[in-house]
């Protein structure tokens, strides 16, 4: 048997996972439905493959993955996923998880991923892999965002002003606004206020 | 005026003047006359008027002086017309003119005062002692001028009326600028901060009508105010320093056939905000005169400002439109998508259940229970997404109601919705987020605090909704030396409608306290 911890905050999804587990080769040892609870979960009993989803209430389950990814020996892990944003998908597979399933594929995937990783497979959703590549294309193809460009987006997120944020760094206010339409170019995002909203996940990149 | 009050006051005292009388009334009326001459070439003529400005004021300060000190020199009771070439300057330009026409003056008395100091008559002390009122009276206006702030023509109030519908942000602050300079007609070219305004907008009589420029209208001579004509090619500003500066129209602007032939003569004036900037123009100004460099400044001044409200009232409802659209995505993302994973994995949980013959009827009818629930939560966000109006207070906790009788169910919990019976009206915005908040404030408390009761009050205070939902669980964790963790999604979406949370934990209770403005809350 193989031991399987599952990470997933929302009832259907863990109910219905418990459904598809039963009578198979996996043992669900339990749930955690925090990032919190699962990187205690994962030291305490110790499983042999994780089930981890990427949006968690606390955190992301990307950040418990690098958590785990520092330690000596950690169990395989099948990232799930209702969908993710290009600046995830990339820092996913640079974590190099053993699988990557999306929650919207055909459900027969899960269990199919979770047999090829057993057996020492690394095994991605095709879609996942196609999304990747795309991901990876339109990386590569626009120009990286600049430290200056970053320190913007940062003072940007933090609710400051043009005329705070030129003061922050030292520039002109319409030096700001200059910098502010390269990102919103580099960044395919409309104004300041999405540019706010989404800060954290496009800074990632 | 002046020149004709002093002709008739030494005609009046037969006393003055005391010397060269011919000469002193020769002088008057030939001043008279020249001032009247002035007055009438100048009239309406608002380049002969700046060009003519310095000259004739230096006449103004000569003929004073030689007529002051022809009435009695140092005790003519004309004094006071003396000094008002000083004023003059001191109201119509800068500190420096001022200064340069006190001097002057000064100069001017003193010389004649010694010239005269050996006739007969002369009274030394009242002469010392109207050369230190003049000395005082010039250092108090070039003080002034050094000090003074720029007039404020207009008041924030006078161009802060809403927009109304549909209404065009370009057409309101050129339609405001044509009003108050009383102008035949305008127009309005502004393009991105770095680019050639190239569109603009025109407003006369005959109507509004938008137009295009193969190349902007003002060469941007680094003035942001001036008068121009084209057909005599003359163009004026007048420099920070108080001082007139002329050039041929042709350098600084050239109205093509895009503008009607009356705006060849007419007030140029820059706008500029914060992203925006391009020209003003208004022509048909009845009585354009120089002082109009200075009116335009404020013009342009008040036409950006109606821009960059109108800018800034755009940049708020874009930003809350993306506000709402991202926060949709999330709630169909957190609900609608993970339970139909959730429904596609318990279908093949059940169909591989089916090959190894278990018993199916309990599965498939839970199933059932729950995609009908889905439905109906489905259903209410759509009716509340459809809804074009805002909710009475009843009908958003009838709403709250049904949906915690669904997470009743859902959950396994006691879930109440009570009010306190306060009258107001609900954005669709926010209780589309009170419902999301009822949701996750009730997972939050089976979750983490295994809780079985979860009571819900909805009570509405200065023009704020309060919400306080209280159950019997563990509370959230807490360290020994930290505070309880925070219900960080409900937090964050609680602070997206720019409310405040306050949580109370304990061991067999917790109580979450929100704050919701409803005022504030975008339908």
């Amino acid at each position: 048997m193989t031991s399987v911890l599952l990470v997933d905050d929302h009832p259907m999804i863990a109910a219905a996972l418990g459904m598809l587990l039963r009578e198979t080769q996996y043992e669900l040892l339990g749930r955690a439905r925090t990032a919190a609870e699962a990187t205690k979960q994962i030291a305490s009993v110790k499983p042999d493959l994780v089930l981890l989803d990427v949006h968690l209430p606390d955190a992301s389950g990307l950040d418990v993955l690098r958590r785990m990814t520092r330690t000596r020996s950690r169990p395989k892990v099948i990232l799930l996923t209702a969908g993710m944003e290009d600046a995830q998908l990339l820092t996913a597979t640079d974590l190099e998880p053993e699988g990557m399933v999306l929650k919207t594929s055909d459900p027969s995937l899960l269990t199919e991923c979770m047999d090829a990783v057993v057996a020492g497979k690394r095994w991605i959703d095709p879609e996942i892999a196609e999304r990747t590549r795309q991901a990876e294309a339109r990386a590569a193809s626009a120009p990286p965002l600049t430290r200056r460009e970053r320190e913007l987006i940062e003072l940007v997120r933090q609710g400051l002003r043009n005329r705070d944020i030129a003061a922050e760094l030292g520039v002109t206010e319409g030096t700001v606004k200059v910098y502010l339409h390269a990102i919103f170019d580099k960044l395919q995002v409309e104004n300041r206020t999405e540019l706010a909203l989404r800060a954290g996940e496009l800074v990632s990149r | 005026m002046l020149a004709i009050l002093f002709l008739l006051a030494l005609f009046l005292d037969r006393t003055e003047p005391v010397r060269a009388i011919l000469g002193t009334y020769l002088l008057l009326s030939l001043y008279a006359a020249g001032a009247i001459g002035i007055a009438a070439a100048t009239w309406r003529n608002w380049w002969l008027d700046a060009r003519l400005a310095v000259p004739m004021h230096a006449i103004d300060m000569a003929v004073f002086t030689a007529i002051v000190f022809s009435t009695n020199g140092s005790t003519s009771p004309f004094f006071l017309f003396f000094v008002l070439p000083l004023l003059s300057a001191a109201i119509r330009w800068g500190w420096r003119e001022t200064a340069f026409t006190a001097t002057s003056l000064v100069v001017l008395y003193m010389g004649a005062g010694l010239l005269l100091s050996r006739t007969q008559g002369f009274e030394l002390e009242r002469f010392v002692i109207r050369s230190g009122h003049l000395v005082i009276l010039s250092l108090l206006l070039i003080w002034f001028g050094i000090h003074q702030r720029s007039t404020l023509f207009f008041r924030q109030e006078d161009f802060d009326s809403p927009m109304g519908e549909g209404e065009n942000a370009l057409a309101r602050a050129l339609g405001f600028a044509i009003d108050v300079a009383g102008a035949e007609g305008g127009a309005l070219t502004v393009a991105p901060t770095g680019e050639d305004p190239l569109d603009g907008l025109q407003l006369s009589r005959g109507g509004q009508r938008t137009f295009s420029l193969d190349r902007p209208i003002v060469r941007s001579p680094g003035y942001s105010s001036f008068l121009y004509d084209a057909a005599r090619d003359r163009a004026v500003t007048r420099l920070p320093e108080g001082r007139f500066h002329f050039a041929a129209a042709a350098d600084w602007l050239e109205i093509g056939s895009a503008l009607p032939a009356a705006a060849r003569q007419g007030l140029a004036t820059q706008v500029r905000t914060g992203t925006q900037q391009g020209w003003l123009l208004l022509w048909g100004i009845s009585d354009l005169s120089t002082d109009f460099i200075e009116f335009g400044r404020e013009l342009g001044r008040a036409a950006s400002a109606i821009l960059d409200r109108n800018a800034l009232l755009q940049a708020i409802e874009t930003g809350a439109a993306a506000r709402t659209r991202l926060s949709l995505a999330r709630d169909v993302h957190d609900s609608i998508v993970q339970f139909l994973a959730g429904a596609a994995f318990r279908v093949e949980a059940i169909k591989r259940g089916a090959k190894s013959g278990s018993v199916l009827q309990a599965e498939l009818d839970e199933l059932k229970r729950l995609l009908v629930e889905e439905q109906g939560e489905i259903r209410s966000f759509l009716l509340a997404l459809r809804r074009d109006r805002e909710l009475d207070i009843a009908e958003a906790v009838a709403e709250l109601r049904a949906l915690a009788e669904r997470l009743s169910q859902q959950w396994s919990v006691d879930c109440n919705v009570n009010t306190d019976g306060g009258k107001g009206a609900i954005p669709i915005r926010l209780q589309l987020d009170l419902q999301q908040m009822l949701r996750e404030a009730v997972a939050n408390a089976v979750r983490h605090g295994g809780a079985k009761r979860v009571d819900v009050e909805l009570a509405v205070a200065d023009d704020r909704l309060k919400l306080r939902v209280a159950d019997d669980g563990s509370g959230f964790p807490a360290d020994d030396d930290k505070p309880p963790a925070e219900p960080w999604s409900l937090k964050e979406r609680v602070e997206r409608a720019h409310g405040s949370l306050e949580l109370v934990s304990g061991p067999g209770s917790t109580n979450i306290l929100i704050s919701l403005p409803l005022a504030g809350a975008a339908a």
